[in-house]
Formats: C-alpha cells, sequence, structure tokens
C-alpha cells in the first residue's frame, strides 16, 4: 500500500493458534495488514472473529496456552528481534493500549495519580514531581475537570466515563506512536461514547498518532477511522477506506452484518435481517470460506476453497469468490435463488423471507 | 426534564397498565435516594412501549416498579383497573403469571441445573395449565421460538446466547401473559443474533397478542420495535411520543442529544453535545433535573419544573423551551 518507511505498523501473515483441552484452536488465520503513521483503522467483528486476539497479540498480550507465527513490525522493528532490554521499554511506551471495561482496567486500592504516573516513571525513568506535572497535563487534554484533585482520588469515586478517560490517559503517558483501543467504548452510554471518541479523535490528530480501534458497531467504526476491516473466523474478509467499505461493499459478509444492524433512519417495525445459521467451530474450521454456511452466494466452490484476499480495485480488499455488486456475484446469487437452496446447502426459502 | 404530570396519559378502554405519579425511593447510607421520580405511563393492548435513557435514569426501576419488584413508594400502577400497590402479597401473586420478564444476561437468568423443558415448563407446574399453552404442548412453543424440541433435555450451558435468550422468551409466553417487560433483551447479544431476536419478539408479539415493555441503551433498537417510546432522565419522563413521530421530530433538548450521539446515523439532529457529568441522583438539580447540561436552560428552568404537555398528535415533552419548528412555537 505505502512503502515500509511511512508504515507504522506491518503484520505478516499473522497466525494465532490457542491449544484447549478440545484440540487446537485458530483464532487469527493468517492475518496481513499494513497502517501507514497518523492512519487509523478499524477492525469490526463479531465475538469470536478474533478481533480482540489480534489486538492483544500486537501489544505482547498473549494468553499462556497461545502461539503465534508470523511477523510483526511495529515503528519499523520487528518486535520478534527486539533485545530483552528494549522490549522492556517498547509495549506500553511506542505502542500502548486502551482496554474495553475501565472498572476492571484500573487499580481499585491505589489512587489515579499514582497509577498515572507508575508508567512515566517506569519507562521515562521521570522524577516524582515532573511525572505528577505531566499527569495533570494528561488528565487537562483528556477533558476531566480539576485534575489536581482526581490524582488524589480512587477509581471508585470516578464515573464510567471518567474512568475511560483515565485509562486513556495512562496508555498516552508515555506517548506512544501506536493506540490501540479495544472496545473502548462498549461499557458506556451513547452519550459518553460520543464524547470519549471525540477525545480519542482529538489526540490523534494532535499528536500524529496511528489508531487500531476494535468494534463490534459498524456505525462507530465508520465515523472514526480512515479505513475499515471486516473479520469473522480469524480472517479478514475486507479491508478498505471506509467510505468505499459503505458505498461499495464487496463481501456478503460485511453486507450481512449492515444489513442485521436497525437503522434509525428506516421506519419502525421495519424488519430486520439476521445472518442465518451460527459462525463456524473454529475447533474444526471449514476447508472453504468460513462464512460459506451462511451466505447468500455461495457456490460448491467456496465449501472447497478458501478464497485469498486479494485487491479487487485500489486500496479495496476482498476475500471472496463471489463478490457483491459484481457480474459472478450477481450471477451466484441469483443461481442459488433460483435452486432455492446455496452451493452450501443453505436454504434460502427461509433466508429469503428473512431477506426480503 | 423534568417531567412530571400526566397529560399524555391516554382515556382508552384498551389501557392495559396505567401507571400515576410512581415514585420509588431506595434507602442509602444518610437518607433516600429517589431512582424513581413521579412517573405516570400507560400501556395499550398490544402495543410496545421503548423506554431509553443512559444508565441510572431509571428505565428499569420504573418497568420493575409495575410488576411490584421493587413496590413503589407511592403512586399507583392501574393493571386492568385494579391497583396493584393496594394488593396483598396473596393477591398479586394471582396477577403475576400475567406479567412476565425478560431480563438482559440470557445465561444468568437461566438455571444452570435443570433442562431447558423444564425451565419452560416451570410456570405450567406451579398454575396449572391456563390459555394457550400446557405442559404437553412445550415442544410446540420450543419450536415457535426457534428451539429444536428435541434439545428439551439439555441444559443452559449447551446453548448460545441467542438460543438462551430464545429459550427466557419460551418461559416467559408459557403462561399466556398480557404484558412483557423486557430489560435489555439484546444488549449482549451480537447484532446479527440480535435481529433474529427482536424479529422473534415482533412474531410472537403478533402471534399471541401481549403488550411489551421494551427497555435499551440502544435508540436504533428501541425505535425499531416500539410503537410508542418514553425518554427518561434521573428519574423523569422526557418526552413521550410515536417511535417514528419522535425520531422524526424530536424535541426535548436531551432525547436530541441522545439521537445526535448515536454513531453513524445521518443525524437530523443539529450537533449537541452533553459536556457536564450527570449530576447525582441522591441530591438531583431544582426544577427541570436537565437544566445542568442544556443548552437552552435558564432560570426558570433551574426553579419551575416543567409539566408534560402536548406538542403534537400523541406527542408529549416536559421542558420550558422545546425545539420547535418556528410556526408552532409559542
Amino acid at each position: 500500500m505505502s512503502d515500509d518507511r511511512s508504515n507504522m505498523l506491518e503484520i505478516d501473515d499473522l497466525r494465532v493458534e490457542f491449544s484447549t483441552a478440545a484440540g487446537s484452536l485458530s483464532a487469527v488465520d493468517g492475518v496481513s495488514l499494513q497502517l501507514a503513521e497518523k492512519e487509523s483503522i478499524a477492525i469490526v467483528g463479531e465475538s469470536g472473529s478474533g478481533k480482540s486476539v489480534l489486538a492483544r497479540t500486537l501489544i505482547g498480550l498473549l494468553a499462556g496456552n497461545g502461539t503465534r507465527t508470523g511477523s510483526i513490525r511495529i515503528g519499523g522493528k520487528d518486535i520478534d528481534a527486539l533485545t530483552k532490554k528494549e522490549r522492556k521499554h517498547f509495549f506500553g511506551v511506542q505502542a500502548a493500549m486502551v482496554f474495553q471495561d475501565p472498572m476492571t482496567s484500573l487499580n481499585p486500592v491505589k489512587r489515579i495519580g499514582a497509577q498515572l504516573t507508575e508508567s512515566m516513571k517506569y519507562h521515562l525513568d521521570l522524577p516524582s514531581n515532573i511525572a505528577n506535572d505531566r499527569a495533570i497535563a494528561l488528565l487537562r487534554q483528556v477533558h476531566i475537570p480539576s485534575p489536581e484533585r482526581r490524582l488524589r482520588q480512587y477509581p471508585h469515586e470516578l464515573s464510567g466515563g471518567m474512568r475511560q478517560r483515565v485509562v486513556i490517559a495512562m496508555a498516552l503517558a508515555c506517548e506512544p506512536r501506536l493506540l490501540i483501543a479495544d472496545e473502548p467504548t462498549t461499557a458506556l452510554d451513547v452519550t459518553v461514547q460520543k464524547t470519549i471518541l471525540d477525545v480519542i479523535d482529538e489526540l490523534r490528530a494532535e499528536r500524529n498518532m496511528s489508531l487500531i480501534l476494535i468494534t463490534h458497531d459498524l456505525g462507530v467504526a465508520e465515523g472514526r477511522a480512515d479505513r475499515i476491516g471486516v473479520m469473522y473466523a480469524g480472517r479478514l474478509m475486507e479491508l478498505a477506506s471506509a467510505k468505499d467499505l459503505f458505498s461499495g461493499m464487496r463481501h456478503p459478509y460485511t453486507q450481512a452484518l449492515l444489513r442485521s444492524i436497525p437503522n434509525p433512519d428506516r421506519p419502525s417495525h421495519t424488519r430486520l435481517h439476521p445472518i442465518p445459521g451460527r459462525p463456524p467451530d473454529l475447533l474444526n474450521p471449514p476447508t472453504g470460506c468460513a462464512f460459506a454456511a451462511r451466505c447468500r452466494h455461495a457456490r460448491p466452490e467456496c465449501v472447497d476453497n478458501k478464497p485469498p484476499l486479494i485487491e479487487g480495485s485500489a486500496g479495496h480488499f476482498f476475500a471472496c469468490h463471489f463478490p457483491v455488486g459484481t457480474p459472478e456475484g450477481e450471477a451466484a446469487l441469483a443461481e442459488n435463488m433460483r435452486a432455492g437452496v446455496t452451493g452450501a446447502g443453505l436454504s434460502l426459502d427461509e433466508a429469503a423471507e428473512e431477506f426480503v | 426534564m423534568a417531567g412530571s404530570g400526566t397529560a399524555h396519559l391516554r382515556d382508552d378502554p384498551r389501557v392495559l397498565v396505567r401507571v400515576e405519579h410512581m415514585v420509588v425511593e431506595f434507602p442509602i447510607h444518610g437518607g433516600t435516594v429517589q431512582a424513581v421520580s413521579d412517573v405516570s405511563f400507560d400501556l395499550i393492548e398490544g402495543e410496545t412501549l421503548g423506554i431509553v435513557g443512559e444508565s441510572g435514569c431509571g428505565k428499569s426501576t420504573t418497568a420493575r416498579a409495575v410488576i411490584q419488584m421493587p413496590r413503589p413508594t407511592s403512586g399507583s400502577v392501574l393493571f386492568r383497573g385494579t391497583d396493584l400497590t393496594q394488593l396483598s402479597a396473596e393477591d398479586l401473586r394471582s396477577v403475576r403469571p400475567d406479567l412476565q420478564m425478560i431480563f438482559q444476561d440470557p445465561i444468568s437468568s437461566l438455571n444452570p441445573r435443570r433442562t431447558v423443558h423444564d425451565i419452560i415448563a416451570e410456570g405450567l407446574r406451579v398454575w396449572g395449565d391456563r390459555g394457550e399453552w400446557s405442559i404437553d404442548k412445550i415442544d410446540e412453543l420450543m419450536e415457535a421460538v426457534g428451539i429444536d424440541p428435541r434439545y428439551g433435555e439439555r441444559k443452559p450451558h449447551q446453548f448460545s446466547g441467542g438460543q438462551c435468550q430464545r429459550i427466557s422468551i419460551a418461559r416467559a409466553f408459557v403462561l399466556d401473559p398480557k404484558v412483557i417487560i423486557c430489560d435489555e433483551p439484546v444488549s449482549a447479544l451480537d447484532v446479527s443474533v440480535q435481529a433474529q431476536i427482536l424479529n422473534l419478539l415482533e412474531d410472537m408479539k403478533a402471534r399471541y397478542g401481549v403488550s411489551l415493555m421494551f427497555i435499551s441503551h440502544d435508540l436504533s433498537v428501541v425505535k425499531n420495535i416500539s410503537d410508542r417510546v418514553m425518554v427518561m432522565y434521573l428519574g423523569k419522563v422526557c418526552e413521550v411520543a410515536g417511535s417514528d413521530d419522535l425520531f422524526a421530530r424530536p424535541t426535548h433538548h436531551y432525547t436530541r442529544a441522545l439521537m445526535a450521539a448515536i454513531p453513524g446515523s445521518r443525524a437530523i439532529v443539529d450537533e449537541q453535545v452533553l459536556e457536564a457529568e450527570l449530576p447525582s441522583a441522591i441530591d438531583p438539580p431544582a426544577g427541570c433535573r436537565f437544566n445542568t447540561r442544556c443548552p437552552a436552560a435558564t432560570d426558570e428552568c433551574r426553579s419551575v419544573e416543567p409539566q408534560l404537555r402536548p406538542v403534537g398528535d400523541g406527542h408529549f415533552v416536559a421542558c420550558h423551551h422545546p425545539h420547535l419548528p418556528v410556526a408552532a412555537a409559542s
């Protein structure tokens, strides 16, 4: 997409497997991605799509039973090639993370000030008084009123929105160049969600940070990211600029996901279009396309061959044999409609009712 | 917002539930907190009433106080003309089958040690056969909610979240209720499953004729399923209107701020930001409770509590300075 020097993050064929009692589970299955400096990308997917595992792997937080293959380069540095010494001050400094739940990502028995200055003292070796001044400035940047007083408070004295701001301030403390936000607003009210996302937007522009925003909400992704990647069963299904994705989505999964969301612009009691079936069992992943069993476009080919992620038009990638809005895709859909059943055996009679 | 008042209550023989001046207080250390503060509303047969608001606005407490869990501190809850707040525990028990509930977390609201068939049939074991369903028709009910009856002997942990919510729906319908309270029933589900459950609720409602009270913080979901929507803030009603009307013409400044915050919506509402924090419910602001965050607040708003008043057909707002088209403002 762009030359190596301007890439903040490069992921090449990342795979993460967990060994569980029931066998080996493939959570991330060959994801490749580049993120330019100052760029923001949203990774959208349902539970179990692997989006959170992807985020945590990037920042070196892989659970003990997980194994990773494929390379990750952050700021031009291969994270496997870091020396022990470099590694110590890498995660949390070059790349930082904001977690979903502000209630559990703060230590309940330590004051906000202590938690905020901890990383600055450790990573940047700042003396207490300077770290304190920086902590006050950080709280001001995330729009927390009377920051001096907040430093002496405990997490339970703050509302959920304020706590999430503190978590964001903590992530920013060491001036990371890459911020990874894993569902930062899922636990919050819509009004608070808006202010938190506004804060992240503003800080990103101010500090020229790159951002990876993990979310299950296509609406959140649409307004806040330059590019959007849609994940399903551990794979990127579609990757495009936010504008291209919404104006010309190619993957039937993206389309199905968007159609299942109630749209506030449509009248009440508008029939919703759920996605038929269930996500595949990742202990026993299908040989072909992971979405084939639930897809209206599926042909026998989809069951046998996993479609690669290809660049269909400039900057617009999708992994589908019969994409939406292309002659092949429309032909496949028409053929399935005629037969009443898709090439993967999904009956369209029921789905037709749901999908009309 | 603050709105008290009963102007929005309807005189209609089909009114099933009529709540007037309901107050719910909880004792806290050193005083009481009014979670619901003089709320009135009604529910007509076959209607879906959506209740929206931020966390802590009292929407769940309002709905639960209707079924007397907890009992309101004052006010009346008329169900088919009977005031539930005046009933003895025993009389109340006999009304309970008509008022059912579906909870947010589908997995923890089902007993993990019992089979799905037993969970669904429990109401019938207690009350005997009522109306539509009987013990030998449980399989049919399971089919109606989209659970394969062959799985009746399985336990809840063997089902996904969406399937567990279907089981909860079957359990709520088995006693042929008149009103079902749905407290954030789809908040814990993925969007594709959420659509299945919302469609199922619509189908079941049409088929078996119940009224729903649907609580959610997600405005898009509430708009989709509701006939009428009530917006709450700090224990008070801000605005009540038909679902499409409310979204086409939000007049309360709080409703407008909520709509502006829906991510990705092609907002019909100009940008309005709620910067300040939600005030404490222990010591709510005087006058209109929304005045501390409202862009249009005046001295009047800080001292006089607005009453709900009509601004259109079936559209009521509790605001001194509602956002109205210029011609209609008076």
